[in-house]
Parts: structure tokens; C-alpha cells; sequence
């Protein structure tokens, strides 16, 4: 860990040095490949991890739509009931 | 799994931010329902039932008030100015010098901050009050339908309506951020949440009607996608080494460990996508009030129509895509302080290896949050646009008023909130919801 970061860092004072006497284009590409760079040392979460949090998020997402839905339905005809003053049906 | 939820719910603490939670919600759904004073219930619902509610535009923003604004109840305007309003306020720090100051002077600015979104947001409510009656009184709101909306459309009834939305949107900003203060998750995007939440079995089941079960079980597979793509990203992250000094404090020795700032690939979260999404709406929202009652718009009203309200179109998708990118920089920039955080490691004695404490760390901190948001950014604007493009190419566009951005926004809120839940659950030294 301590030899990425200190590499790294040796790396950007080299980078802007050069980053003056590179073109336009140039300061892209070397804008893309330090962001190449730094992705490569994202962790990723394990797949494991990527079921369970999908699979958590999935529940808690139809629990909530189930609920709404619920209430929804329920306010819904109240609604009506109470303000047209009539059954649902018109 | 399931047992974790039951423990949530048995966690004194948390049951009652749940509980707390779920109250708002229902209110939030019970407003949703009772008419402003003034209208004809009955009257609406027949119009409603006639189904000329066409037009993208229309649904763009009936889906951000959860149905509320079509029925023209009191909570019609829904969340919406809220947001506006903070992505104004948040945007003028950029313009306004005095803004910027009291952002920088911590709490006390932040909370003259909110006292100014808060009155924004009254004064953006009261506008758009009163565009969504003037369109009601001429019968627009909802095609053109025989019966009045608002029968007796004297100016003491109308100006009613106007204050009694306006309230309902002070209301419900109300409640969002007493959701934030004592429930769980950001209200803001948990009410947007839920307003999307509320449309969605109905689109659901629209597309299983009309256009049979393999399309339907596409978009349930793209929904499943577009939820592990989320989670991906959202997990992901770069963690930068910090190492702490010994030091001694009494005749003990402290710190000497070593941690890492973990630095998501998307930092910003969900709130990019909520705000281009309300950005985008606008212009097809404007359009949509300028066109004449009679006769033939005006020409740009119908380009900006075309364009924003098919959202098929190229245009409205890379318009959204740089919106997506330009907004998750812009909060990133926001809420992250790299300087606050050096000058908080170089208090406790922490550095990064190989780096000075001090300057050298802020732009150190800087330069990685620079390059990491970059990917994070055009991740975000490509998983908003996966669906989006998915949902045209199955021809089921035309049920889903929100395209893509509404399943985005749906699972990413979702993620946070249960990570929130997960978090309180692990301060009771619990399993958690995730694991």
C-alpha cells in the first residue's frame, strides 16, 4: 500500500512538469491514463457481497412498493367515498 | 435476511426512526388524495377517466408528485420546488460571493443556507401554484375535458387553491427534512422514492397487459441489471492509506494504527441523477404552459416538446448524460473538502504515506477525487442511459413515464436507506441487513 501511494505521488509533479509541454491532446490522454490509473487500485466489492446487497435492495424496494400500493388503494377509495360522494364506481 | 429486517424492527431505537419513517410516508400518501379546496373531486376523476392526459410531460412531472399534481389535491406540486430550490441555492454558491462565505462558515452559515432554499422553495411553490391553476381554470391540466375543474372560479376560490398548494409544499419540505433529522435515510430523495414507487406497479402491470409477458420479463431482467450495476458502483471504492502516529498520551501510547479513507467511485450518490432529471423536466414543463388553449403552438414549443418529452430523441439523451456528469463533479466538489480532511489528519497525527502532511496532502486528496469522480461520473451517465435506451429498444417506453431514470432513482434510494438501516444496526452491534 505504501509503495502504490509514494509512486503515485512521485508520479504527478513528473506529470504537470510534462503536462506544460504537451498539446491539448496530449493533457487528455494523460488525464485518461492517470484515471486509468487510479481505477486500478479501486477495490470492487466480492461477488458474494454484490448478491447480497442487490438482493437486500430488491426487498426492501418491493416492500416499500407494497406498502405505498396498499395505501394507495386504500386512501384511494376513501378518497373518492368521501369527496363524490357516491360508491367507486361512476 | 428476513430475520435481519424482524431484528431492525426489534431494536428500540431504530423501530421507533422506522416507525417514525412510515408515518410521514403515509401522510405524504394521505395528502396525496384530498382535493384542494375549491376543486370538483368528482369532476376531475371523470376527466381523469377520459384519459387525455397524453403528452410525456404531463407524466414527467405527475411521477415527481407521485400522482398528486393530475388530481390537483393539495400536496400537487410534491417535492419538486424543494429540489429546484436547493439545486438553485446550490448553484448560486458558484455566482453569489455571500453564499460561498456562509458555506464556509460552517454550521451556523449552512443553517442560513437552508433558511434561504426554505424560502425559495415557498416562493418557487407559489409560482408554480399558480401556473397549475390558471392551466385548471382553462381546463388544459387535463385535455380537454367538458366538465370544470374548478366549478366556482371566483378570485377567492383560486387564490385558496394557490395558498392551500403552496402550504402543502412547505409541508411536505416539512416533512423531508424531519425524515432526514429523525428517520431513517434523506428525506428528499425518500419522498421522490416513494412518489415513483406509487406509479410503478401500475406501469408494471401496463406493460404485462399490453405488450405480453416477454417484455415484461425483459424489463424485470434490466431492472435486476441496472439494481447490480448500482450496487457495483456504489460499492467500489478507492482507499487511500492513512497511517497514524504513536503518540504518547499519559503513560499511555496512542494511535499507531493504520486506516484508510475509503473514496466511492461515486460519491455523489443518487442526487446527480434526481437533479438532471428535475433540471430536464423543466423545459418541456415551461413548453407545456405556453402552449395555447386553441390552435397551433408556437414553434419552439413544439420543438422543446418533441425533443424533451420523446425521450428517445439523441439530444435529450446527451443532454442528460452531461447533466448526469456535470452534476455529479459539481456535488462532489460540494460536499467533499479536501483540505478540511488534511487539515483534520494533520490534528490527529494521521498522513499518507509518502506524502507531506499539510498542502501536498489536500492536493494529493484532490487529485485522486479529480480523476476517481471521472469514471464515477461517466459510470453514473452510462447506467442512466442503459435503461433508458433499453426500455426504446423493447418499445415499452411509452409505460414508463420516467424511462430510465426512475428505476435508477428507485435503487439507488433504496441502497442508501438500507445501508443507513445497516449502519444503526451495526451500532447495536448487530449483523446487519448486509451481510
Amino acid at each position: 500500500m505504501t509503495e502504490t501511494a509514494a509512486s503515485s505521488s512521485k508520479g504527478r509533479p513528473s506529470g504537470d512538469k510534462n503536462s506544460g509541454k504537451r498539446g491539448f491532446f496530449g493533457r487528455i490522454i494523460l488525464f485518461i491514463r492517470q484515471v486509468i490509473a487510479e481505477l486500478k487500485k479501486v477495490v470492487t466489492p466480492t461477488r458474494k457481497e454484490l448478491v447480497n446487497y442487490t438482493l437486500v435492495v430488491l426487498v426492501f424496494v418491493i416492500i416499500m412498493m407494497i406498502i405505498v400500493t396498499i395505501l394507495d388503494f386504500a386512501f384511494g377509495n376513501a378518497a373518492i367515498w368521501l369527496f363524490s360522494g357516491g360508491p367507486p364506481d361512476q | 435476511m428476513l430475520s435481519a429486517f424482524a431484528r431492525a424492527f426489534r431494536t428500540p431505537d431504530l423501530r421507533r426512526k422506522l416507525l417514525f419513517t412510515l408515518g410521514i410516508i403515509v401522510i405524504y400518501r394521505l395528502g396525496t388524495f384530498i382535493p384542494s379546496p375549491g376543486v370538483d373531486y368528482g369532476n376531475v376523476q371523470q376527466c381523469l377517466a377520459l384519459g387525455n392526459t397524453t403528452g410525456g410531460v404531463y407524466e414527467l412531472v405527475n411521477l415527481f408528485s407521485g400522482g398528486a399534481l393530475l388530481q390537483v389535491s393539495i400536496f400537487a406540486l410534491g417535492i419538486m420546488p424543494y429540489i429546484t430550490a436547493s439545486i438553485i441555492t446550490q448553484l448560486l454558491r458558484v455566482v453569489i460571493p455571500r453564499f460561498e462565505e456562509l458555506h464556509k462558515e460552517g454550521q451556523q452559515g449552512q443553517a442560513k443556507l437552508t433558511q434561504y432554499t426554505r424560502y425559495l422553495t415557498i416562493a418557487l411553490g407559489l409560482l408554480q401554484a399558480t401556473t397549475l391553476v390558471s392551466l385548471a381554470r382553462s381546463g388544459q391540466l387535463l385535455g380537454q375535458c367538458p366538465v370544470p375543474i374548478i366549478p366556482n372560479d371566483t378570485i377567492i376560490t383560486v387564490l385558496l387553491i394557490i395558498i392551500t398548494m403552496t402550504a402543502g409544499t412547505g409541508l411536505i419540505m416539512w416533512m423531508g427534512e424531519l425524515i432526514t433529522e429523525k428517520g431513517v435515510g434523506n428525506g428528499m430523495s425518500l419522498l421522490i422514492f416513494i412518489s415513483i414507487a406509487s406509479g410503478f406497479p401500475t406501469s408494471l402491470g401496463q406493460i404485462l397487459t399490453t405488450q405480453g409477458w416477454t417484455i415484461f420479463l425483459g424489463v424485470l431482467l434490466l431492472g435486476l441489471v441496472v439494481v447490480a450495476l448500482v450496487v457495483f458502483v456504489e460499492q467500489s471504492q478507492r482507499r487511500i492509506p492513512v497511517q497514524y502516529a504513536k503518540r504518547m498520551v499519559g503513560r499511555r501510547t496512542m494511535g499507531g494504527s493504520s486506516t484508510y479513507i475509503p473514496i466511492k467511485v461515486n460519491m455523489a450518490g443518487v442526487i446527480p441523477v434526481i437533479f438532471a432529471s428535475a433540471m430536464l423536466s423543466l423545459p418541456a414543463l415551461i413548453a407545456q404552459f405556453n402552449t395555447p388553449a386553441q390552435g397551433e403552438a408556437p414553434e419552439w414549443v413544439q420543438w422543446v416538446s418533441n425533443t424533451f418529452a420523446a425521450r428517445e430523441s439523441p439530444l435529450y439523451m446527451a443532454i442528460y448524460f452531461a447533466l448526469i456528469v456535470f452534476f455529479t463533479y459539481f456535488y462532489v466538489s460540494i460536499t467533499f473538502n479536501p483540505e478540511e480532511v488534511s487539515d483534520n489528519m494533520k490534528k490527529y497525527g494521521g498522513f499518507i504515506p509518502g506524502i507531506r502532511a499539510g498542502r501536498p496532502t489536500s492536493e494529493y486528496l484532490q487529485y485522486v477525487i479529480s480523476r476517481i469522480t471521472t469514471a464515477g461520473a461517466l459510470y453514473l451517465g452510462v447506467i442512466a442511459l442503459i435503461p433508458l435506451i433499453a426500455l426504446v429498444t423493447l418499445g415499452a417506453n411509452a409505460n414508463f413515464p420516467f424511462g430510465g431514470a426512475a428505476i435508477l432513482i428507485i435503487v439507488g434510494v433504496g441502497l442508501e436507506t438500507v445501508k443507513q438501516i445497516d449502519a444503526q444496526l451495526q451500532q447495536r452491534h448487530y449483523e446487519g441487513l448486509l451481510r
